[in-house]
């Protein structure tokens, strides 16, 4: 029987090994898939250390932060109180409409839009990696959530979710470089999709509409919002504003770079949508 | 006997691998920019390496690349053949180094981070992106910034893992 020598031995398991996880990174890869099990155990099983971690972590930042600026946090505060009285103003304002939106509906005609629920969760963890733009949230397949569903905060759509274990699942953010999402130019209606920046790191965290032709309307501080087409995402939710608008690389259509409305640096809080509107549809 | 010891070594570690890549996603995100946090682990398992060889490096790296795979990357085997690379670079580097001595680990965990992460890059830029970023760029921003970290941190967690050793508390695993 042949025998190996022990640095050949080494070698072959050394190769074996890189093998083996190349396979294993290309296989995730391709069919984004995950194995159930572990993964579900370790999960549910740090889900309690990483909540009390981020918890700490948020009190002490918290602390030192107004510490430091207190002033500022003195006249936010102000500003903010300020703030509420005119959302509060503008609710109500909504709220008139929203009824009248619905009786025109009904009178024209139209299927009504399906109102979703949003099911608030805390952002536990995120990838401490600079490769994956990934959080960790505290609520999991227990609470209802579902792979796909998409995540917002107040600011606008954060991203989806991609894992979920019983107690916690993970969500795909709208800067990592495998998320596109259909979108629309709020103003002028013009359709296109955000992705992420590829190539330029130091525009990290901003977004580029691309796919708009050339005669689009479209201007820096234009608002972007979700198109709903795709499926995962609700249609209406804020993405960014247009800073720039330039050419592709080709200079056959348009480009926009956009500046996300949420701070993807510090989400604490966030919610998950349950159900969003179907698109709408006229009824013959 | 032995046997028994070596059992209880890795799910020590295991446990305290978990600990560490948690406190480094919640607690530590809070005070540093995404990207340019320190990789903690990285730190412990070259360190360790150091004081073992490179065949033990490389199982410790792999087991804990593997779990930094499972709680935060969406990509298994990424982080697992990063860090099993990188240990059996501090495995053979080690022999080289007086281990008595800070100096020697602290330079070898500067560059060992910076090849880590380009490992990173590429297995990313190949199974996750579909492209290529910007190496320099990365390099420049944050893989040195990331070394710079790790130099610094490994000035107090390499001598308490050396002394650990000396008194024989990784015995018999690291004979």
């Amino acid at each position: 029987m042949c025998r190996l020598k022990q640095p050949a031995r080494r070698l072959v398991i050394i190769l074996i090994l890189i093998i083996f996880l190349l396979s294993l990174s290309i296989f995730t890869g391709k069919f984004y898939c995950r194995y159930g099990f572990v993964e579900d155990l370790l999960m549910t099983g740090t889900l309690p250390v990483q909540g009390f971690f981020s918890q700490a972590g948020e009190r002490i930042y918290v602390f030192f932060e107004g510490m430091l600026e207190y002033n500022r946090v003195l006249e936010e505060n102000k500003w903010l109180k300020e703030q509420l009285a005119v959302e509060q103003n503008l609710n109500i304002q909504l709220m008139e409409l929203r009824k009248e939106n619905h009786r025109l509906r009904e009178m024209l005609g139209f299927k009504r839009q399906t109102a979703y629920t949003l099911l608030p969760a805390e952002v536990v963890a995120r990838d401490p990696s600079q490769w994956f733009e990934t959080i960790t949230i505290n609520k999991g397949h227990a609470d209802g959530v579902q792979k796909d569903m998409a995540v917002v905060t107040s600011e606008g759509l954060v991203g989806s979710v991609f894992f979920v274990s019983k107690n916690s699942s993970r969500v795909l953010m709208l800067t990592d470089s495998r998320r596109a999402v259909s979108a629309l130019v709020q103003r002028s209606r013009e359709p296109g999709f955000i992705g992420i920046i590829e190539g330029y790191p130091e525009k990290k965290g901003s977004l580029r509409m691309s796919n708009l032709s050339p005669e689009a309307n479209i201007q820096p501080g234009d608002t972007v919002i979700s198109s709903g087409l795709g499926g995962v995402f609700p249609k209406g939710l804020v993405i960014g504003h247009v800073v720039e608008v330039g050419q592709d690389q080709y200079g056959l259509l348009q480009q926009a770079l956009v500046r996300s409305s949420v701070n993807f640096n510090r989400l604490e809080e966030v919610f998950i949508v349950f159900e969003f509107p179907a698109a709408e549809v006229e009824t013959e | 006997m032995e046997n028994k010891f070596q059992l209880f070594f890795y799910p020590a570690f295991i446990f305290i691998i978990i600990l560490v890549l948690v406190f480094q996603g919640s607690f530590l995100s809070y005070f540093f920019a995404q990207g340019r946090m320190p990789d903690l682990v990285l730190v412990i398992v070259l360190c360790l390496t150091f004081l073992t060889d490179e065949k033990k490096g490389m199982l410790i790296g792999i087991i804990a690349g593997f779990l930094q795979d499972i709680i935060f990357g969406p990509l298994l085997g990424v982080f697992s053949l990063a860090k099993m690379l990188a240990a059996f670079l501090a495995g053979l580097i080690s022999r080289e180094i007086y281990k008595d001595q800070i100096i020697g680990p602290t330079l070898a965990v500067f560059l060992l981070t910076i090849f880590h992460e380009a490992v990173v890059f590429l297995l990313v830029s190949l199974f996750w992106r579909g492209s290529c970023s910007n190496f320099y760029y990365s390099l420049k921003n944050l893989f040195l910034t990331r070394a710079f970290y790790h130099l610094i941190l490994t000035v107090p967690i390499y001598p308490l893992l050396y002394r650990a050793e000396q008194k024989n508390f990784f015995l018999p695993y690291f004979k």
